[in-house]
């Protein structure tokens, strides 16, 4: 009888239990059986035709850091972009008579951009970049309503981008020749340590990020031990600054434009530059060390004539980045020697910037960023103020980057600010990047400028635009 | 006698099933994030988003992935689009669950690399259905499981398990409330999983509609993630390998900073 007993109480145990498991679950037996509709049973192979073209099946080979990972099916890649950018101004007043109307459609610019990229022998590669551009605005508005400083600088560009030659001298050695972009510092928004590379400011706010900095000609060399990496450049091409020209609603200038002096290009005229970075988890460190020509010219008055020069000043800095979470924390530092001012002839000033950063990557597919920048010049005149420069130089950069529908539309939004929003101006820009079909993206948003005391934004209050790229890359 | 026997009996049908997969639900998870997944691994990934509509944008990624002790590194190349070609990701994900990955990507548009921090894995991988979580390991400790129970998925059974966050933070971290996991009995690869997102009234759907044994080791070389509301599919992800590779000699300085940025 006992085992009876025994048997049911067993059956009712093994039942009980199994009864406890689906009551405890929080996936009911229903709701798993709905959701199990859910999978495709329709499984089929992908369409991929051609799409593997560019595997190949050669991996097998041995790699390391210093020779090619894999193998493409040429040793040549070209590569480039198509680019139909135009601008609206919507903002500015009626001009003056015999100034320029710069009202309404501000460009319609075409731009081919090529690379070409080499695998010349095992570790060695090339690159070769050209830019050709053109604009129709001025043809469509009419010519003669542009100065020919305006129409030279920005009608019709063709240029000669990223050149070099890049291989490995020895295991822990790279050597990189030619023309290129070094990139400096933690920041993405402000440059403190970011100094080697000018920038094309002839229309801040509105050139694409990838046409902001201007490559230079330099030898680069690479040493790596461990969690350092050594770095020394010695910089070839003298190089600065490209500013809106006379006659551009971005010219801050004098009504007559007074001559630059560009230093001779000769080996006593080099420009020289040291970086150290270390990379650990969660956090990095960068040193560095440039002494280069100023790219913010000063006047001088030589013989009774005046021009803009570029002194020579040298500069000492360092950065670092903090993984905290989803917070990135930045900050860089840079001490720079030998600044020369208009208004403070025959001195040579320092002065040094301090940034703080952080992003935050908490939100799903969302990026925020703070930064906030202090530039402080030491040995501060009141003659300065006259140059609108300032004891401390605030800046502010606040940028927002979402991804929707799948990373098809990347909303940016930035806003720099100098000083208060009441006193240095600024801009703010919003930007759509939308994947309209497979290689070809459209770029739209508006720039809308704030007015201030500090150079460009004394002039460029009004300069609000929107803008719409049509971008097909190949 | 006869009433012993037939408790013998009885028992081994209710108990000799559970004995012969006497693992309990952690214990199988446990073989699933034991299993050997591959070293010195390369492959080429075609990424397919495709709409609710049918629309399809294709990627295609390079990648190459070393085990350094517990942690695994991986670096991947986008080949395709072509805006976005030559664009490198770095991770070094740690084993240790406490310490976040490192992770960089390098932009060549800006020449530069740039740290990214992320401890929260429920961002989008890629623009995909999958997100960061999908493509790492779990902490196991992090999750309840428990047994559902055993069913067949293409001719092979499996387990379904049913993994809960014992936290928030872990809701939080993976986006996912609850998950339902399909594990092979014969090699512990979860072939289909059910994910419950916590925002939104989205269900996610995993799929490894394909399996190969490759170099010894059992790899998806296809997987879906398809996410539907209300049972309507919103978007799908297909992820096709091929050249997939082990035991391949691969440096561990590929893992570096410096073949980011030199690329390919």
């Amino acid at each position: 009888m006992w085992s009876r007993y025994l048997l049911i109480l067993l059956l009712f145990f093994v039942s009980g239990n199994f009864s406890y498991v689906s009551a405890e679950s929080n996936v009911s037996s229903n709701e798993l059986d709905s959701v199990m509709d859910g999978f495709d049973e329709d499984i089929v192979e992908q369409e991929v035709d051609g799409i593997l073209d560019d595997f190949g099946d050669d991996a097998e080979q041995a790699v390391d850091a210093d020779t090619k990972i894999a193998t493409a099916s040429s040793p040549w890649q070209l590569n480039g972009s198509l680019i139909l950018s135009s601008s609206y101004n919507y903002a500015h007043n009626s001009p003056a008579p015999g100034e320029t109307d710069h009202r309404g459609l501000s460009r319609l610019r075409g731009s081919l951009k090529l690379e070409l990229k080499a695998d010349i022998i095992d570790g060695w590669k090339g690159y070769l970049e050209t830019k050709l551009s053109h604009d129709l605005i001025y043809q469509i508005q009419g010519r003669s309503d542009y100065s020919h400083e305006q129409l030279d600088s920005q009608e019709s560009e063709a240029e000669l981008g990223e050149a070099w030659v890049q291989g490995n001298l020895a295991r822990s050695l790279d050597i990189k020749l030619g023309r290129q972009l070094v990139v400096w510092g933690k920041s993405d928004n402000l440059r403190v340590t970011d100094v080697l590379n000018p920038m094309d400011q002839r229309e801040s706010g509105l050139v694409d990020i990838e046409d902001l900095r201007l490559p230079l000609a330099m030898a680069r060399m690479d040493y790596y031990q461990g969690d350092w990496n050594l770095s020394g450049i010695a910089i070839q091409e003298i190089r600065f600054h490209k500013k809106a020209q006379l006659g551009s609603d971005f010219y801050t200038g004098s009504v007559t434009p007074i001559a630059e002096n560009t230093p001779s290009h000769s080996s006593s005229n080099l420009e020289y530059a040291m970086a150290l970075n270390g990379l650990f988890s969660g956090w990095d460190l960068s040193f560095y060390w440039a002494r280069l020509f100023d790219d913010q010219p000063h006047q001088e008055t030589k013989s009774s004539i005046t021009a803009f020069e570029h002194g020579r000043i040298a500069m000492l800095g360092a950065a670092m980045n903090i993984a905290l979470g989803n917070f990135l924390l930045k900050s860089e530092i840079a001490h720079f020697r030998g600044l020369e001012f208009t208004s403070t002839p025959n001195q040579k000033k320092r002065r040094t910037d301090l940034l703080l950063g952080v992003e935050y990557t908490g939100f799903d597919d969302t990026t925020w960023s703070l930064e906030v920048a202090d530039r402080h010049l030491h040995s501060y005149e009141s003659a300065l103020a006259t140059q609108s420069i300032k004891k401390d130089e605030w800046q502010t950069a606040l940028r927002y980057t979402g991804e929707f529908m799948h990373a098809r539309l990347k909303v940016t939004f930035l806003t720099l600010l100098f000083g208060t929003p009441d006193e240095g101006g600024g801009f703010a820009r919003l930007q759509g990047d939308y994947e309209w079909m497979e290689n070809i993206r459209l770029i739209g948003g508006v720039v809308a400028y704030h007015g201030g005391d500090k150079r460009p934004f004394t002039h460029i209050g009004d300069n609000d635009r929107l803008f719409l790229d049509v971008k097909y890359s190949f | 006698m006869k009433i012993m026997l037939s408790l013998f009996v009885i028992l081994m049908i209710v108990l000799l099933p559970i004995q012969a997969a006497d693992l309990t639900a952690r214990q199988i998870m446990e073989h699933v994030d034991d299993r050997d997944d591959g070293d010195n691994g390369v492959s080429d990934m075609v990424m397919t988003l495709i709409d609710k509509n049918g629309n399809k944008r294709a990627r295609k990624i390079r990648s190459y992935t070393k085990d350094k002790d517990e942690d695994k590194q991986r670096i991947m190349f986008f080949m395709m689009p072509a805006d976005v070609k030559d664009t490198g990701f770095l991770t070094y994900d740690y084993d240790e669950y406490s310490k976040d990955d490192d992770q960089w990507l390098y932009l060549p548009a800006l020449g530069k690399s740039k740290r990214i921090a992320s401890s929260d894995k429920s961002g989008s991988f890629m623009g995909s259905d999958f997100n960061y979580s999908d493509m790492t390991s779990k902490n196991l400790d992090a999750y309840d499981f428990k047994i559902l129970n055993e069913k067949a998925v293409r001719g092979a059974k499996t387990w379904v398990i049913e993994a809960i966050p014992k936290t928030k933070e872990e809701i939080g971290e993976t986006g996912y409330s609850k998950s339902v996991l399909f594990v092979r009995q014969d090699n512990y690869m979860v072939v289909r999983a059910v994910h419950w997102v916590d925002e939104g009234g989205r269900i996610k759907y995993m799929d490894s509609p394909k399996i190969e044994l490759i170099d010894g080791i059992w790899v998806a070389t296809k997987r879906t993630m398809t996410t539907k509301k209300n049972k309507k599919k919103l978007h799908k992800t297909e992820l096709n390998f091929y050249n997939v590779k082990f035991n391949q000699p691969i440096e561990q300085d590929v893992f570096s900073l410096r073949r980011l940025e030199k690329g390919l």
